[in-house]
């Protein structure tokens, strides 16, 4: 197996009697797109200013190519961190401030002007570089922030919630304008989000953090799949809960109804646990599947690409989410969904995660 | 109903407002442009009192002296100042103490500094001249040039220093290419405003300015001469005084006011 590019063995911090990091591992490859996901006061701002090193661990090492670099000084290290407000320096044009890096290493005048050049055609704004930041929308800053991290070829880049401060269309533009970025400079990213849709759409691999602990890392399909959490499954995506209890060996649901899916390991005669399916692996009528559960149409949601259907059922506290795509609603106009109708819905047993409670 | 205030009174106690404040300053003006050279009586317009200024000696003397004191104090207060306010709001962290004791020398009465100083330097020894009125006017000019540039920090984005040490810069090269054009404005503008108070000083430098001749500045020259009566040159000389105050105190507005130098 090959060396991972970074390493955290063991990583905690503390900020007084405050624990932000709580003993966390993780290995990163050469080349990745890795994604720390997580909600506010998870940890996931401070571990990556720990990578930075703009903070110190508290305890742990951090090992890039297997150098442990936990107390080099953040001028020191061949990292660069893309700043969530930017932090574009006013004084400076476009240029002025893509350079910097590069005058910061010395190098020789033509080098710095050639790669700057080079750099702002790659984000498209070679025709702003003598503007000043202030003069630039909210997308363009954020396309000269890269910029500016990105020339100075560091081995590794830390993206702080880097698309946080655009709106809705453009964030899904950059998101794609990144990933391409990234994969034609080969330089790994570690981007910090709280947006699990970003999270799954750019990386690679994500790193699930809660509490200053890692709970799950893994591809963005391992995760959606195979939560292995119930905080995981329902921080990521949509996920519909069915309260169960494991009653003579079967999963029982509030009315005593069997419920077919994998157990999970430990769970006991009697204990309670949680059925999860996603939106999407639920079918109107299919008789052929494991499980299914009746209810009322209570409300439908219509969001273009698909149409979501919230069915209020005894067997759970909240209404259970169906998701048809736009050709499923076409087909379905047969029998068309209505408010008020009662609904049988079914999924099958493969698609059922179990989670203790 | 809410009583409406009447545009023509509200005009009339304006008008009334700013003749009191001005006045006299015009009359002043008008004055050092009088051939006679008597505050009863106009009989023309003349430049000579601002001539006779230039050929007297002992005024062109006190005005180099104030000049020095100026202009050195400044630059030390400037230089000291902005430090300290970068310092400050660094360890901030560490209470509104620390700022109390900053600015007391802006709040404090001048009279009191300036005994306070004379017999500081009394106690040490130290023979007083202009070098001695020099370190009196850091003292409070510091804590003027401390503030204005404490006020720019308040909407300082700290992230971009954060951003410079990441790129590679050492924390000098941090202080001096990317903290220092950004507070700009505001250093110049304190500098502008240290210049200002440091060139119409009388009392302080009054006190610590010693025996000698050759450490008059110009008010203190000003004030020796008005115990003989306001003669014409007084005039001519508060004048010059006053245009350059306005102008410094515009443009130290205007800096702090607007936007980065450049743009």
């Amino acid at each position: 197996m090959t060396q991972p590019l970074l390493s955290l063995r063991n990583i905690e911090k503390s900020f007084g009697r405050v624990q932000a990091v709580a003993g966390l591992d993780l290995d990163v490859m050469e080349n990745e797109f890795f994604a720390l996901l997580g909600a506010s006061g998870s940890g996931k701002t401070t571990l990556l200013r720990m990578l930075a090193g703009f903070e110190v661990p508290t305890a742990g090492t951090v090992l890039l190519d297997g150098q442990d670099i936990s107390n080099v000084p953040p001028n020191h290290r061949p990292v660069n961190l893309m700043f969530q407000s930017y932090a574009l320096f006013p004084h400076m044009t476009v240029f002025q401030n893509v350079a910097y890096g590069l005058e910061m290493d010395k190098r020789p005048r033509s080098e710095i002007k050639q790669q700057v050049g080079e750099m702002l055609e790659v984000i498209q704004l070679s025709h702003l570089a003598n503007r000043k930041p202030d003069q630039l929308s909210g997308g363009q800053k954020q396309r000269v922030a890269l910029a500016r991290s990105l020339v100075k070829r560091p081995r590794l880049l830390l993206l702080d919630e880097p698309l946080g401060a655009l709106d809705k269309k453009l964030r899904g533009e950059m998101q794609l304008e990144l990933k391409r970025i990234q994969h034609e400079f080969g330089i790994t990213f570690i981007v910090v989000t709280h947006d699990q849709e970003e999270a799954l759409v750019m990386a690679d691999r994500i790193a699930i953090l809660k509490d200053g602990k890692l709970l799950q890392c893994g591809t963005p399909k391992d995760i959606y799949e195979h939560p292995q959490s119930l905080f995981a499954a329902d921080f990521i995506g949509f996920m519909n809960f069915l309260p169960v209890r494991l009653t003579q060996g079967q999963l029982r649901n509030a009315e005593g109804g069997i419920v077919q899916a994998a157990l999970p390991e430990g769970l006991g005669e009697g204990e309670s646990a949680s059925a999860a399916v996603r939106p999407e692996r639920l079918r109107i009528g299919a008789p052929g599947d494991a499980n299914q559960i009746t209810g009322t149409v209570s409300a439908l949601a219509y969001h273009g690409q698909d149409l979501q259907v919230h069915i209020d059922t005894p067997l759970s506290p909240q209404p259970v989410m169906l998701r048809l795509t736009a050709d499923a609603a076409d087909a379905d106009e047969g029998r068309q969904v209505t408010v008020g109708d009662p609904i049988t819905v079914s999924w099958s047993a493969k698609d059922t995660r179990v989670f203790a409670t | 109903m809410r009583a409406q205030a009447n545009p023509r009174l509200m005009l009339v106690i304006l008008s009334a407002v700013f003749a009191f404040l001005y006045i006299p300053i015009g009359v002043l003006f008008g004055l050092s442009f009088n051939e006679g050279g008597l505050p009863t009586a106009w009989t023309g317009f003349s430049v000579k009192w601002y001539g006779s200024l230039l050929a007297n000696d002992d005024i062109m003397g006190a005005a180099f002296n104030t000049l020095k004191v100026a202009v050195v104090s400044t630059v030390i207060a400037t230089v000291l100042g902005t430090l300290l306010a970068v310092g400050v709001e660094i360890r901030r962290r560490k209470g509104r103490f620390l700022e109390t004791i900053i600015f007391a020398p802006m709040i404090i009465p001048d009279i009191v500094l300036a005994i306070a100083l004379l017999s500081f330097f009394s106690l040490l020894n130290v023979t007083m001249g202009l070098h001695t009125v020099i370190v009196s006017h850091v003292v409070f000019n510091l804590a003027f040039v401390c503030s204005v540039v404490r006020a720019r920090l308040k909407t300082f984005d700290w992230s971009i220093v954060e951003a410079s040490t990441d790129l590679g810069a050492p924390t000098i090269v941090t202080l001096w290419r990317i903290v220092l054009p950004v507070l700009m404005p505001a250093v110049i503008a304190g500098a502008l405003l240290a210049f200002t108070l440091s060139v119409d000083e009388f009392i302080i430098a009054f006190f610590t300015a010693g025996a000698g001749r050759d450490s008059i500045t110009l008010p203190m020259q000003i004030y020796s001469m008005i115990r003989f009566g306001v003669t014409p040159e007084i005039n001519a000389l508060a004048t010059i005084v006053m245009t350059l105050s306005v102008i410094a105190l515009t443009l130290s507005q205007r800096i702090n006011r607007g936007r980065l130098p450049g743009q």
